[in-house]
C-alpha cells in the first residue's frame, strides 16, 4: 500500500471540478519551481521571486512535442516557507472547464511530478505546521471528505466496460504472478522453466491490451500526437480562402510543416490544446482543367489517416455533378461539411448535404471572406478532433490518476516483458510484475494480499 | 534385527529421543528444581531452545521447562532442516548467534542448496539430519550453557503479578519458578488431538500428553484462540524397502556447512530415494475416502495448503496420476524411513494398503502411521513485534501457539522472543527486525499485523524485498545486530567484516582486469567485472578468461549475485529505505483509544483490532486505506502534545 512520503513533488487539480472561469493546477514540493518551469513557457520561475505572477503558455515537456502549448496560464510562485505547504508551490491559472487544467497537469505529472493522494496538500501544509493542531480534526475532515469524493469517482463506481475490461486485466495479471511465483518458490513442486512462454506471452498481452486502452481515446491520441485534417472540394469553391481564414483567426501556429511553408499548403494550428494540421489539397487547387474524376480521386487520397475531413462547397451555386460524386465517396469519412460564401444568395441548402451526406458531423453556413462562421466551424472541429474529452475518455480511461497508475502498469508489465525474454530468474521479473499489480490496484483498490497464495495453491500441486 | 511388525494403536511407546540414561544431565534434580530466574522458556522444542540458549548467552539465568528432556529439539516431523525461505531464516539465525545452522551442522547426513540454476534469491540450504544427534546436539550445547537450567514438570499456569505483568510459572505439582519474563512455547500440545482415521487420540505427539490446563490459563488471560491442524507421513521400516526400484538422490559433493562458523561437516552423507505413486495408489484413496477424518468430517482445524495430506491431492487434483515421494532416513543407527510426500490421517490399514501399492514399497513394513492433529494457537494480532502479549507484560509466545508451522519460523521466533525477554530483564530497548533486513522480520511482522487462515509458513514471495534478503548475505545484514545485542563475539563480527572486505577488494581487482572472451574480437576493454555482469559471466568462469578468480567459492558467489543483480538489488534498496521511513513513524498506544475522526469506517475496526506501532504497519493492515494512513499522520501528531495552545485559536 503506497504510503504518503513527503520528499517527492506532488500536483493536482486544486479546484473543484465543474465549469467555472478559472481552474488552478497546483505543484508543490521541493522541485516544484522546475518541474513548472518544464511545462511553461515565460520567464524562468526557477528564478522567480516569490509571490510572483506570471504570465505565459503552458506547454507539453516531453520530447518531440516540445513547443506544443496547451493553454493560456498565469503562473503563480510561492516560495518556502511562505505558501500553502510551506514548501515550494506554483499554481497555474488556466482556462475553465476541465480540459485545460487537466492538460497542464498531466504535463505536470510528465515533467516528474508525482499526482496528489486525496487531501494531501492539506496533509503537508498541517505536517510542516502551517495548520495549527487544533486544526488537526479539520485536516482529517478534509482528506476523508477529498478521499470520499475520489472514491466516488473511483473505478468501483464507474458503470460498464471500462470497469469490466480493467477487472480482467487485473485478474490476469494476478495469475500471471501467480504463474511466475509458483515458479520461484515451489520450483520442485511445479518444475519447469522460470517464466514459460504462456506467462511471457500473457505478460505482452496485457501490456498491449493496457496501451490500446490508454492509446484509444480519441483525446489522449490526439493530445500527444495530434491530428491531420484534410480541407477538399471541387476548384473555385473557397478552399484557399477558408484556409487562410481558419489559420488567421487561429490564436497560435505552432509549427510549419517543413518543405511547405512557403506555399502554405499545409500548417499546424492549435485547436483546444491539440495541433492540429491543416492541409489544402494540393493539385486540385493548381489545377483548374483537370478531369473531375482525377480531382476527386485525389481528394480522396487525402483521407488515410484524417481525424476528419472539412469538404466546402460553395452554396451559391447548384450542387454539380462532380461535387455529388465527391460527396458520395467522402460519405464513409468524418466530415464537417462547410457550406462557404454564405454572404451570397443560397442556392444550395443545408437540407440538400445534409440529403447528400446524412452521416455528416455537421454542416456549417461560413463566409471565408468576411470570416463569418470561422469560428463556429473552427469550435466543431476542435470537438470532433478531439472529442468531448470525458465521452471520449468514458471508454477508455478518463481520470487523470487512473491513466497514470495505468500507465506505469503497463510499463512494467513492458519491463517484466523484456526481463523474461534476457533469461532473468523469476523472482527478477516478479518484481516488475509485482509493480505491475501495485500501480493497477491504485485503480481497482484491490491489494496483493493472500489472493495469491490461493491462486498458486489452487493451480498446482504444492507441498511433499 | 528383529522383524518389524505394523502397530496396532497409538500407545506403541515413544519415537526416538535421547533416552534418559544417555541425557547429560541429572534428571532427577531437574525433577525438583524450583525458585528464581531471570526468564522461564516453558517447552524445549526449537522454539524454546532459542529462546533459552539467547537469553542465557546475554548473562541471565533461565530455566527451560520440558516435560521429557529427553524429547529436546525434536524433530517430529520431517528429519531436514532449511529449504527455500526457511533455509534463509536459519542462515539469518546462525549471522546473530542462534543455534540451528549449528546444530544442523553437526547432525547433518545430506546437505543440498537448492534451485543452484535459478536466481539468487532462492538458492536456499536445506538438509537432512539424524534426529536423535540433532537432540543430543542440542542438549549437549544447551547443559553447556552457563546460566541455563533444565527444569523437568508441566506447566500449569501464568502467575499474574498485582500489575497485571507475568510473574512467574505455576506446574503441575505445585512447583514454582518464578520470573519477570515467561516464553511459552508449546507447540501442537495445547489441547492438541491427534488423528488417525476414526480413532482420536488427546496429545500434541504420537505417545505424548497434550497441555490442557496451560491452554486454559490462556483463555483465562484473555487471549483469543483458534484451531489449526497439522499432519505427519508414515514412517516405514527401513529394511523393508525395494531401494533397487526406487531412484537414488544424493547430496552435493562435496557438502557445503549451513553455518557461517563451521569449519567442516563430521558427519558421513547418505541417500535419500524417490519414488511415485500410481494409479492403483490413489484408486485405494478414493476407495476409502470416507474413512479419512479430514473428508468424514471429524477434523475441524484448518490445515496447511502448502503440505497437503495425500488425500488432498487425489482429491483436488486428479488429472494428476502420480505424485512423487521422498524417502528419508531417519538418522543413521535408526530403523525409520520418513516419507516425504504421503502425509496422511487414513486409518492405519488404509493407509499400508496405499503404501504397498508403490513401486519400490510393495513389501513395506510401517513403525509408525501418519496422523493429523489438530491443536489451540493464540490469535497472534495479541502480540507486539516482539512477540510479547500486548496485555500482559512479560508474557511471550513463540512457534506453533502464534500459528505458524516448521521447525525454522519456530526457531526465528523462539530467538525473538528470548532476546526480547532477556532485554526486558535488562531495562533494555525492544529487539526487532524490520521487513528489509531479514526473513525473520517479515514472519514477525506478518504474524502480528495480518490474518491467518492456515498455519503460517515462509516463502520467498512474502519478503517484498526478496533480493535483499539471500541466503549468502545473511552474516552482512546480521551480524552487527548479533554483535550489538551480545551474542556474536568480537572475533566473529571481525570474520564477517573481513569477508566482505575480500569480497569488495575482489570487485575493484576485476574491475582493473581486462578480459577477451572465446570468440569476441575488437576493442578490447571488457573487465573482468563486466563479463561477471552478463549472463554468461560466472565468477568460476574467471578462471578461463586468465583472470583466475582469488575468492573461495561461497565468496565468489557472493559476489556474483552483488554484481550480476546490482540494479535490482539497488532499486529494492530504494524501496526499502522508503519503507524504512514510514516504519519509523509511530503511532501512539493512545491514539486507538481515541476519536479516529476522519478515518474509514472499516479502518478504525481494524486498527483497534491490530494496534500497530507504526504508520509502515497501519498501512500493511488489509481495510486501511491510503487515505486512512493520511489521517493517521495527522492523529499521530496531535497527540504527540494535548492540543492546548491551538486549541484557544480555535473557532469552536
Amino acid at each position: 500500500m503506497p504510503l504518503p512520503s513527503l520528499d517527492d513533488t506532488i500536483a493536482a487539480i486544486a479546484t473543484a471540478p465543474g465549469a467555472a472561469g478559472l481552474a488552478v493546477v497546483r505543484v508543490s514540493g521541493a522541485e516544484a519551481l522546475a518541474f513548472a518551469d518544464r511545462v511553461f513557457e515565460g520567464a524562468p520561475l526557477v528564478s522567480a521571486l516569490g509571490h510572483t505572477l506570471h504570465h505565459g503558455w503552458a506547454k507539453w515537456p516531453a520530447p518531440g512535442a516540445e513547443g506544443l502549448r496547451l493553454d493560456e496560464v498565469v503562473a503563480a510562485v510561492f516560495r518556502a516557507p511562505r505558501s500553502y505547504t510551506r514548501e515550494d508551490v506554483v499554481e497555474f491559472s488556466c482556462h475553465g472547464g476541465s480540459v485545460p487544467a487537466r492538460r497542464v497537469l498531466d504535463a505536470l505529472l510528465t515533467a516528474g511530478a508525482r499526482l496528489a493522494g486525496p487531501g494531501e496538500f492539506t496533509l503537508r501544509a498541517f505536517l510542516h505546521g502551517r495548520l495549527d493542531l487544533a486544526q488537526a480534526e479539520a485536516v482529517a475532515d478534509v482528506i476523508h471528505a477529498e478521499s470520499a469524493r475520489a472514491s466516488e469517482l473511483a473505478l468501483s463506481q464507474l458503470a460498464g466496460e471500462l470497469s469490466r475490461r480493467l477487472r480482467a486485466i487485473d485478474d490476469r495479471l494476478r495469475d500471471a504472478l501467480a504463474e511466475t511465483e509458483a515458479r520461484v518458490d515451489f520450483a520442485e513442486d511445479v518444475g519447469g522453466v522460470e517464466v514459460p512462454p504462456h506467462v511471457r506471452a500473457e505478460i505482452a498481452a496485457l501490456a498491449e491490451e493496457l496501451e490500446a486502452m490508454l492509446a484509444g481515446s480519441a483525446f489522449a491520441r490526439a493530445v500527444r500526437e495530434g491530428v491531420h485534417v484534410p480541407i477538399v472540394g471541387l476548384p473555385n469553391v473557397g478552399k484557399s480562402s477558408l484556409f487562410n481564414a481558419l489559420l488567421g483567426e487561429s490564436r497560435a501556429i505552432v509549427t510549419a510543416v517543413p518543405g511547405t511553408t512557403r506555399d502554405r499548403v499545409s500548417e499546424a494550428i492549435e485547436l483546444h490544446g491539440v495541433r492540429v494540421t491543416l492541409s489544402d489539397t494540393a493539385g486540385v487547387r493548381e489545377t483548374d482543367d483537370v478531369v473531375e474524376s482525377e480531382g476527386v480521386e485525389r481528394a480522396i487520397g487525402t483521407l488515410a489517416g484524417a481525424a476528419c475531413v472539412v469538404w466546402v462547397v460553395d452554396g451559391s451555386q447548384p450542387l454539380s455533378k462532380a461535387d455529388r460524386s465527391l460527396g458520395e465517396r467522402l460519405a464513409r469519412a468524418r466530415v464537417v461539411v462547410a457550406l462557404n460564401k454564405a454572404d451570397l444568395p443560397s442556392v444550395t441548402p443545408r437540407s440538400a448535404i445534409e440529403a447528400l451526406i446524412p452521416d455528416a458531423v455537421d454542416v456549417i453556413e461560413v463566409s471565408a471572406t468576411r470570416a463569418g462562421g470561422v469560428e463556429a466551424l473552427r469550435a466543431r472541429l476542435a470537438e470532433t478532433v478531439g472529442g468531448d474529452p470525458h465521452a471520449a475518455l468514458g471508454a477508455a480511461v478518463a481520470n487523470a490518476r487512473h491513466a497514470e497508475a495505468l500507465t506505469r502498469t503497463a510499463g512494467a508489465l513492458r519491463r517484466a516483458g523484456a526481463v523474461a525474454a534476457d533469461g532473468a530468474p523469476g523472482e527478477i521479473v516478479a518484481l516488475e510484475l509485482r509493480e505491475a499489480l501495485a500501480a493497477c490496484g491504485e485503480v481497482t483498490g484491490e491489494g496483493l494480499g493472500e489472493d495469491m497464495l490461493d491462486r498458486i495453491f489452487g493451480r498446482f500441486c504444492i507441498g511433499k | 534385527m528383529s522383524a518389524p511388525t505394523t502397530p496396532r494403536g497409538l500407545d506403541l511407546g515413544p519415537a526416538p529421543g535421547v533416552p534418559v540414561e544417555a541425557l547429560p544431565l541429572d534428571a532427577e534434580a531437574a525433577s525438583h528444581r524450583s525458585g528464581h530466574f531471570d526468564v522461564v522458556v516453558v517447552g524445549a522444542g526449537h522454539a524454546g531452545c532459542e529462546a533459552a540458549h539467547a537469553a542465557a548467552r546475554m548473562g541471565l539465568s533461565v530455566a527451560l521447562l520440558s516435560v521429557q528432556i529427553g524429547d529436546t529439539a525434536k524433530m517430529s516431523c520431517n528429519p531436514a532442516i532449511g529449504g527455500v525461505a526457511k533455509g534463509h531464516m536459519v542462515r539469518e539465525l546462525d549471522a546473530m548467534g542462534g543455534l540451528m545452522g549449528r546444530i544442523t551442522d553437526s547432525a547433518g547426513i545430506q546437505f543440498k542448496v537448492l534451485n543452484r540454476g535459478r536466481g539468487p534469491a532462492v538458492w536456499s540450504p536445506r538438509a537432512q539430519c539424524d534426529k536423535r544427534a540433532y537432540s543430543a546436539v542440542m542438549l549437549d550445547v544447551l547443559v553447556a550453557t552457563p546460566g541455563l537450567s533444565f527444569v523437568a514438570g508441566t506447566a500449569e499456569r501464568v502467575l499474574i503479578a498485582a500489575d497485571g505483568s507475568a510473574e512467574g510459572l505455576e506446574l503441575s505439582d505445585g512447583r514454582r519458578l518464578m520470573a519477570r519474563a515467561i516464553v511459552i512455547t508449546p507447540g501442537t500440545f495445547l489441547d492438541g488431538v491427534m488423528h488417525v482415521g476414526e480413532r482420536r487420540v488427546p496429545g500434541g505427539r504420537i505417545g505424548e500428553h497434550a497441555a490442557l490446563a496451560l491452554s486454559r490459563c490462556l483463555g483465562d488471560l484473555g487471549l483469543e484462540r483458534g484451531r489449526l491442524k497439522t499432519g505427519t507421513p508414515p514412517r516405514l521400516h527401513k529394511g523393508s524397502i525395494d531401494y533397487a526400484a526406487c531412484t537414488e538422490a544424493p547430496g552435493d559433493e562435496p557438502p557445503r556447512p549451513f553455518s557461517h562458523w563451521t569449519e567442516r561437516l563430521e558427519l558421513d552423507q547418505v541417500l535419500c530415494w524417490t519414488t511415485h505413486t500410481n494409479a492403483a495408489t490413489h484408486a485405494v484413496i478414493q476407495n476409502n475416502i470416507a474413512r479419512s477424518p479430514l473428508y468424514s468430517g471429524g477434523i475441524q482445524g484448518v490445515g496447511p495448503r502448502y503440505c497437503p495430506s495425500l488425500e488432498d491431492k487425489v482429491v483436488k487434483f486428479p488429472e494428476r496420476t502420480s505424485h512423487h515421494l521422498f524417502l528419508e532416513p531417519e538418522g543413521r543407527e535408526v530403523d525409520e524411513i520418513y516419507v516425504n510426500g504421503v502425509s496422511t490421517s487414513m486409518p492405519e490399514d488404509v493407509q499400508l494398503e496405499f503404501l504397498r501399492t508403490i513401486v519400490g514399497l510393495e513389501r513395506c513394513e510401517m513403525m509408525r502411521p501418519g496422523y493429523a492433529v489438530e491443536y489451540d494457537f493464540v490469535l497472534p494480532h495479541q502480540l507486539d513485534h516482539t512477540l510479547q502479549v500486548k496485555h500482559v507484560p512479560g508474557l511471550w509466545l513463540a512457534g506453533q501457539i502464534c500459528g505458524t508451522s516448521g521447525y525454522e519460523e519456530a526457531a526465528a521466533q523462539g530467538f525473538i522472543a528470548g532476546v526480547n525477554a532477556a532485554r526486558r530483564v535488562r531495562r533494555e530497548a525492544a529487539f526487532v527486525l524490520r521487513r528489509d533486513e531479514a526473513y525473520i522480520g517479515v514472519l514477525v511482522d506478518d504474524l502480528v499485523t495480518r490474518e491467518h487462515r492456515e498455519p503460517y509458513r515462509m516463502f520467498t514471495s512474502a519478503a517484498e524485498h526478496r533480493l535483499l534478503l539471500r541466503a549468502d548475505n545473511a552474516d552482512e545484514r546480521l551480524a552487527e545486530k548479533g554483535h550489538a545485542i551480545g551474542l556474536l563475539s568480537d572475533e566473529q563480527l571481525e570474520r564477517v567484516r573481513a569477508r566482505y572486505a575480500a569480497i569488495e577488494a575482489e570487485e575493484s581487482r576485476l574491475s582493473r582486469v581486462s578480459v577477451r572472451p572465446a570468440g569476441e574480437t575488437g576493442r578490447s576493454g571488457l573487465t573482468a567485472r563486466d563479463w561477471l555482469a552478463r549472463p554468461e559471466g560466472s565468477y568460476a568462469g574467471l578462471a578461463s578468461l586468465q583472470a583466475a578468480p582469488e575468492l573461495a567459492e561461497a565468496e565468489g558467489e557472493a559476489l556474483e549475485v552483488r554484481i550480476k543483480y546490482r540494479g535490482y538489488i539497488e532499486r529494492q534498496a530504494r524501496t526499502a529505505a522508503r519503507a524504512a521511513a514510514a516504519e519509523s513513524m509511530a503511532l501512539p498506544e493512545a491514539l486507538w483509544s481515541g476519536d479516529l475522526r476522519g478515518v474509514s469506517h472499516e479502518g478504525a475496526e481494524k486498527l483497534r483490532r491490530w494496534r500497530p506501532a507504526s504508520l509502515a504497519q497501519a498501512g500493511r493492515i488489509a481495510g486501511v486505506s491510503p487515505s486512512d494512513v493520511a489521517v493517521l499522520m495527522v492523529l499521530a501528531r496531535r497527540s504527540e502534545q494535548p492540543a492546548s495552545a491551538g486549541a484557544r485559536h480555535s473557532r469552536a
